[in-house]
């Protein structure tokens, strides 16, 4: 594996817990107050939108950044959770808030299976066969069309419920707040794991591969570990999203939305979590803002996407430190 | 006999088109040690190159070729911009696939600025159609069949054989040692993404010939030649041309026997436990290096 | 005139320096030695001067001409040829291949024929094993390899970096002896080495390379005893 990344920010443990503690809580009081300002049911659309994807981003900087393991099949753990959701509500008959959980444990249960063909690989060839894996679920699901539906996908999933609250009604507000309510999940499970003894090891495997198994880190169990923890709230998301939107398709295994979740990762900067949450928010809502240039947006997109990855060896997080070490004066060290 | 011929007859069209895509991914992984994700993208932009010189009027004779050109071109300045300014950075590999995605998705979107989602078809290489044994098949696909095999054949000959051949492989065994006896290796990184972009091009006017043509139409392939190198193994570019064929007789085979359908799960199927057994792929040896 | 001169280069990595402002100078007759502890300096230097590294001040003349912001490649196309550390270089190119590839400058290849003739004259065990992959080969062969190759290039200044290291005794000094064929046969030689007798013999002028920066200077007449250059290396 290459060493991506051997940035500080990597190793657990650079900022205090309370520090942390207190910086997530009014980050999350910010987010909690959006509906307050944004009122109507558009905004709030993209804010869930955004939310979702800062998931899927998040837990994929955790294999990716942390683990420096070129998952590229984590969509597929996105598109497992909506078709589990779909299916377990939608043919199994099953409570949407069990069927929530379920789906994550699927993806999860998914994610081990992953990880045996990965274990002895390494870099590209990790690369290559969890894209395989992609495309593999992508088209077990086409092919069995009689209970997947297909390329027609899943239509009329039933959606969450809070007791007999209209979920659609007050600008989705219900919606927003179970969204908002998962990321803060999702990002407090991820922030725990990389600052404790796992996350270090898994750290240590990246960097020092060699170094780390002679201490004793177990290689295979670390890799399924890493792979593992970065699926539940992966599928848990897929859940919500086919919660929220209704229908499943497989659209969620297609290269183009692949391409956004790994830009947000990247644009974030690997090995931070709060960095693809960031990026998720500033892609979203910048992709939303350019609504009005019609088809020139993706390429507008694309040209910023690369000039970032130009410019910015470590993404958005590294734009911000250097312009807070400019602003300061206080010398953050480039990476 | 009519289970065997036909086959054996799609069998050595699809390894066609999979080892033309497959060949230009190993040559750019071989020299410069990233993966072009916007390689079925050069691919599209051919096809599209082609039918505009083509409705320009040019007889394809002309049109081709310079559709050809222009792609190598393309594959050059995509080079140059989104992945020679990253060389040298340590997560070099993630970075590449990111940009040469966004680059992929710029050039698809601009594809369908310009000329429309309207799909659009190429004249075959050789109009017409033939009976082999009982099996229908069109001229075109035979030419396909033909010319794969010749095309793959000058560029092999052109590695191992001329000056500027060597200097492709000795770059993709060690850079640092390749400036040391004089090549250009900013040049040479620029050739092997223009080889491979014009490769791309090939494959791209054999199957708008056959198939209406997408700005997507990219996609599949892509995916199909990223699979091939992974069977046939990344660190040379005769592996991934037998993988190829025999990869096009295995889904040949499967969709026989198997239907359409069943086809690419059971691939897939294959290509992971291939590679749990053999992590790099059937036809390889250790390193990178071309031929 | 000196054919390379030093002037006060500082370089490294990142923000690593490694060399800090080295200045020094090798003659047009005799050749010059670089010794000193590993990991201070000697093949960072050796990058310099080739190419392969941009210093962050001073500069390098090769006859007379400044060549400090050229590329690897121009600088080859002068005839300032450098031999890497370690004969790993082309694994799986035939040894044909990399004679071929060292006469790739257009200053090299009118000479190919003449110099690959000189290639087998001083190294005929090669001629055997003309088609094979140099991955086959043993150790000292690939060292045969990799400076014959530097040969084809058309020297007129040949830099060699630890050419014998990790070669067994005999093979050691049959290399030796050819590194001194190829002086005698009129190219003045850069070489670093950590077999000090070798260098003696060998050199005329002898730079000790310590903390990336000259240490001490041995110029070409001044007798100099072996005990002194160990002191020199435990000394300080």
């Amino acid at each position: 594996m290459t060493d991506m990344n051997k940035r500080v920010s990597g190793a657990p443990g650079r900022t205090s817990w309370q520090r942390e503690a207190v910086g997530f809580v009014l980050g999350l009081a910010v987010l909690a107050m959006l509906p307050l300002v944004f009122t109507d049911s558009y905004s709030r659309h993209i804010l869930i939108m955004a939310f979702i994807y800062a998931m899927v981003a998040s837990n994929w900087d955790l294999s990716l950044g942390y683990g420096g393991v070129f998952n590229f099949g984590h969509l597929a753990l996105f598109g497992i959770g909506v078709y589990a959701y779909a299916l377990l509500t939608k043919l199994a008959g099953m409570d949407p808030w069990v069927a929530l959980v379920a789906s994550g444990v699927v993806a999860t249960l998914a994610a081990v299976i992953v990880t045996i063909p990965i274990l002895r690989l390494k870099g590209i060839y990790i690369i290559l066969v969890t894209f395989g894996f992609a495309q593999l679920v992508m088209q077990i699901i086409i092919s069995q069309s009689d209970i997947t539906g297909g390329t027609q996908g899943i239509v009329r999933i039933p959606g969450l419920y809070i007791f007999d609250h209209n979920m659609v009604r007050d600008g989705k507000i219900g919606y927003f707040g179970i969204a908002l309510t998962l990321l803060a999940l999702s990002t407090i499970f991820l922030r725990v794991l990389v600052r404790s003894r796992i996350g270090a090891s898994i750290v240590a495997l990246r960097d020092n591969e060699e170094y780390a198994i002679s201490r004793g880190v177990s290689l295979v169990r670390q890799r399924m570990i890493t792979l593992a923890a970065s699926a539940f709230f992966t599928g848990v998301a897929g859940a919500f999203y086919a919660a929220y939107q209704r229908n499943a398709s497989i659209d969620v295994f297609g290269m183009s939305l692949a391409t956004i979740v790994l830009s947000m990762v990247l644009l974030g900067g690997t090995g931070t979590i709060y960095g693809a949450v960031i990026a998720s928010f500033v892609l979203t809502v910048f992709a939303e803002a350019m609504a009005d240039f019609g088809a020139w947006r993706p390429m507008i997109t694309a040209v910023l996407i690369i000039l970032v990855m130009l410019v910015y060896p470590s993404g958005l997080v590294g734009m911000i430190q250097a312009a807070w070490g400019g602003l300061g004066g206080r010398l953050r060290r480039p990476t | 006999m009519g289970a065997l011929a036909e086959i054996l007859f799609g069998g050595l069209f699809q390894g066609s088109l999979y080892a033309m895509m497959a060949v230009g991914l190993a040559l750019v992984w071989t020299t410069i040690g990233v993966f072009n994700f916007s390689h079925g993208v050069f691919m599209m932009l051919g096809a599209y190159l082609a039918w505009q010189l083509v409705a320009f009027g040019l007889h394809p004779a002309i049109a081709f070729p310079l559709a050809i050109l222009a792609t190598a071109g393309v594959g050059w300045l995509l080079q140059a911009t989104v992945v020679r300014p990253l060389i040298g950075r340590a997560n070099l590999v993630l970075v590449v696939v990111i940009t040469t995605l966004a680059a992929g998705s710029l050039i698809e979107n601009g594809v369908l600025t310009i000329w429309g989602p309207r799909s659009k078809q190429l004249p075959p290489l050789l109009a017409g159609n033939t009976m082999i044994g009982s099996i229908g098949v069109s001229l075109h696909q035979i030419a396909i069949i033909v010319v794969t095999p010749l095309i793959l054949w000058a560029l092999w000959m052109f590695l191992t054989r001329t000056r500027i051949g060597l200097a492709l492989r000795a770059v993709a065994q060690n850079e640092d040692a390749s400036q040391l006896v004089g090549l250009n290796v900013t040049a040479l990184y620029g050739l092997a993404f223009a080889i491979a972009a014009a490769l791309a091009c090939i494959a791209g006017i054999f199957m708008g010939g056959y198939r209406f043509m997408s700005p997507v139409m990219g996609a599949d392939p892509l995916l199909k030649a990223l699979i091939v190198v992974v069977f046939g193994g990344i660190s040379s570019i005769s592996g991934p041309i037998f993988a190829a064929y025999l990869i096009g007789f295995f889904e040949a085979a499967c969709s026989y026997y198997f239907g359409l359908y069943w086809t690419p799960a059971l691939l897939f199927a294959v290509l992971i436990l291939t590679l749990m057994v053999r992590p790099e792929g059937i036809f390889t040896s250790r390193g990178r290096g071309l031929a | 005139m000196p054919i390379l001169s030093v002037e006060g280069v500082t370089a490294g990595y990142g923000r690593v320096t490694v060399l800090n402002d080295v200045s020094l100078e090798a003659g047009r007759h005799g050749n010059v030695g670089f010794f000193g502890p590993n990991g201070h300096g000697k093949t960072t230097l050796l990058r310099v001067i080739s190419g392969l590294l941009k210093p962050r001040s001073g500069r390098i003349f090769f006859d007379g001409e400044d060549i400090t912001a050229r590329s690897a490649r121009a600088i080859v196309g002068t005839g300032l040829i450098h031999v890497p550390q370690g004969n790993r270089l082309f694994p799986d190119l035939t040894i044909a291949d990399c004679m071929a590839l060292g006469a790739y400058s257009a200053r090299a290849r009118p000479h190919e024929a003449e110099n690959r003739e000189k290639v087998i004259e001083l190294f005929p065990k090669l001629a055997e094993r003309w088609r094979q992959r140099v991955r086959t080969l043993s150790g000292g062969e690939r060292q045969m390899v990799s400076i014959g190759t530097a040969l084809m290039s058309h020297p007129r200044l040949l830099i060699l970096d630890e050419p014998t290291l990790g070669l067994a005794p005999k093979i050691k000094d049959e290399l030796c002896a050819s590194v001194l064929d190829i002086s005698k046969g009129g190219v003045p030689l850069i070489v670093v080495e950590q077999d000090i007798e070798f260098l003696l013999e060998l050199s005329s002028q002898l730079y000790l390379i310590n903390h990336g920066t000259v240490a001490t200077e041995i110029k070409p007449g001044e007798s100099i005893a072996h005990s002194e250059i160990m002191s020199m290396y435990f000394g300080h």
